[in-house]
């Protein structure tokens, strides 16, 4: 058994330097929703049949609420590299503060995500209400 | 059961370095090819699965030379007078990957565990230690038992299966786009597998080779890397999270829930029915995806 501990403490060594060399190394990139255009795709993307017609898109395109024309949304934001998304259903709570749009879905691991909407961001949560309610 | 040195540990240097050189390409080639918090998520989930599999080693080695006693055939280890049963052994090795691996996207139970090795929306040589933490507990090493009833020994058998293993890590990478065609058409190709783990519509549940693509050619789960449309990775419900912990457990989790609030006949098929069925229909199967998917592609064309 402590040969596996020996093992286990050599790869996590490994596992730490190569970590640090990727960082080091400045790989990785600082994904963005470029455009409403750009946040549809990636709806689209996170679920085969979802057609986007209209998104808001945080300031800093970190993350954004598609709508399909049935009303149901999707909210994309950024993971890593790349982006992940989920269905704004029954079970996410929005909150409105002025110009932003806080939305915190049950999974604790996905978080909340915090838009900064503007003006939009009313709309967006009466949109969400009213979906709710429908 | 005879002694024979475990391949993969004389592999591991080789694995370090060729991650290294793939940085150092990704670097002038596409930076975004790794991220730092998932190439350590990756590596920390194959660590805990090098851990996991030390526990559990024994009781696969023992249930392996259980089995082996009932066997059909005496077949000897030695290499000189038995090559052609190494040879066979690897092959057949591989076939048994390829069913086990099948099974391992259809069947929830299977795919609880293989799901860790797909969490990744990288696919890079880090994606490839991204290994399970369950597979005992899901049953895969069944898979494997046919070969020792057959009469391969244990040893031969575990041989084998680690090469398959060390085979398989050079596959996951972008570096490499396409090989000869006749490689192509015989061997598993970083091409192939892409495919294997792109979430496109187009690509899912295909390729499930290990080392020999002609077992898709020939059971019909082969599909071929486009250029025109690149291959996304990850699964389909992306995990949007870096949590080693939730990474290794959360289809478990997922199965444990909706088995709790299933109605009583359904239960059983939240285990054993494909990855993402409900018994209200309410969620998205593979097939569910495709289908929506073609029905978009020919709407499209019909409008155009």
């Amino acid at each position: 058994m402590t040969a596996v501990f020996v093992q286990a403490g050599a790869s996590l060594v490994i596992v730490l330097f190569v970590a640090w060399l990727v960082g080091k190394m400045g790989l990785g990139a600082d994904p963005r929703i470029a455009d409403e255009a750009h946040a549809i795709r990636l709806a689209e993307e996170a679920e085969a049949g979802f057609h986007g017609v209209e998104a808001a898109r945080d300031r800093a395109g970190f993350a954004a609420i598609v709508q399909n024309a049935e009303g149901r949304m999707m909210l994309v934001r950024a993971h890593g590299n790349h982006f992940a998304a989920r269905p704004v259903d029954a079970s996410v709570i929005g909150k409105l503060d002025k110009d932003f749009l806080t939305l915190t879905t049950p999974e604790r691991t996905f978080g909340a995500v915090t838009l900064q909407l503007g003006r939009d961001a009313g709309m967006w949560a009466s949109r969400m209400r009213e979906f709710r309610r429908g | 059961m005879d002694d024979l040195p475990d391949p993969v540990t004389y592999a591991v240097p080789a694995f370090v370095l060729l991650l290294i050189v793939e940085m150092i390409v990704s670097l002038r080639a596409d930076k975004s090819r790794y991220s730092a918090r998932d190439t350590m998520t990756s590596l920390m989930l194959g660590t805990g699965s090098q851990v996991a599999g030390a526990f559990v080693g024994a009781a696969v080695i023992g249930m392996s030379v259980w089995v082996y006693q009932y066997r059909l055939f005496d077949i000897g280890i030695e290499f000189k007078s038995w090559w052609w049963a190494w040879i066979l052994c690897f092959f057949l090795d591989d076939l048994a990957y390829y069913a086990f691996h099948r099974s391992a996207h259809r069947v929830r139970w299977f795919w609880a565990s293989h799901v860790i090795h797909h969490s990744s929306q990288h696919y890079n040589l880090s994606t490839a230690l991204r290994q399970t933490w369950t597979g005992f507990f899901s049953l895969t090493f069944l898979f494997r038992l046919p070969l020792f009833l057959i009469g391969f020994p244990p040893a031969m058998v575990f041989f084998c299966a680690g090469l398959n293993l060390i085979y398989q890590f050079w596959i996951h990478t972008e570096a490499i786009k396409r090989l000869p065609k006749w490689f192509e058409a015989v061997m598993n190709t970083p091409s192939h597998h892409r495919v294997h783990h792109g979430v496109n519509p187009r690509y899912l549940d295909a390729n499930y080779a290990g080392v020999f693509i002609i077992w898709d050619k020939m059971f019909g789960s082969f599909v071929a890397e486009r250029d025109d449309e690149p291959v996304r990775y990850g699964i389909v419900k992306q995990l949007g999270s870096f949590n080693i912990l939730w990474a290794a457990v959360h289809e478990w989790v997922g199965i444990a829930k909706d088995v709790w609030a299933a109605p009583w006949k359904h239960k059983l098929s939240y285990m054993w029915r494909e990855p993402g069925w409900s018994h209200d229909g309410s969620r998205a199967t593979s097939a569910t995806i495709k289908e929506r998917w073609a029905a978009g592609r020919t709407a499209e064309e019909a409008a155009e």
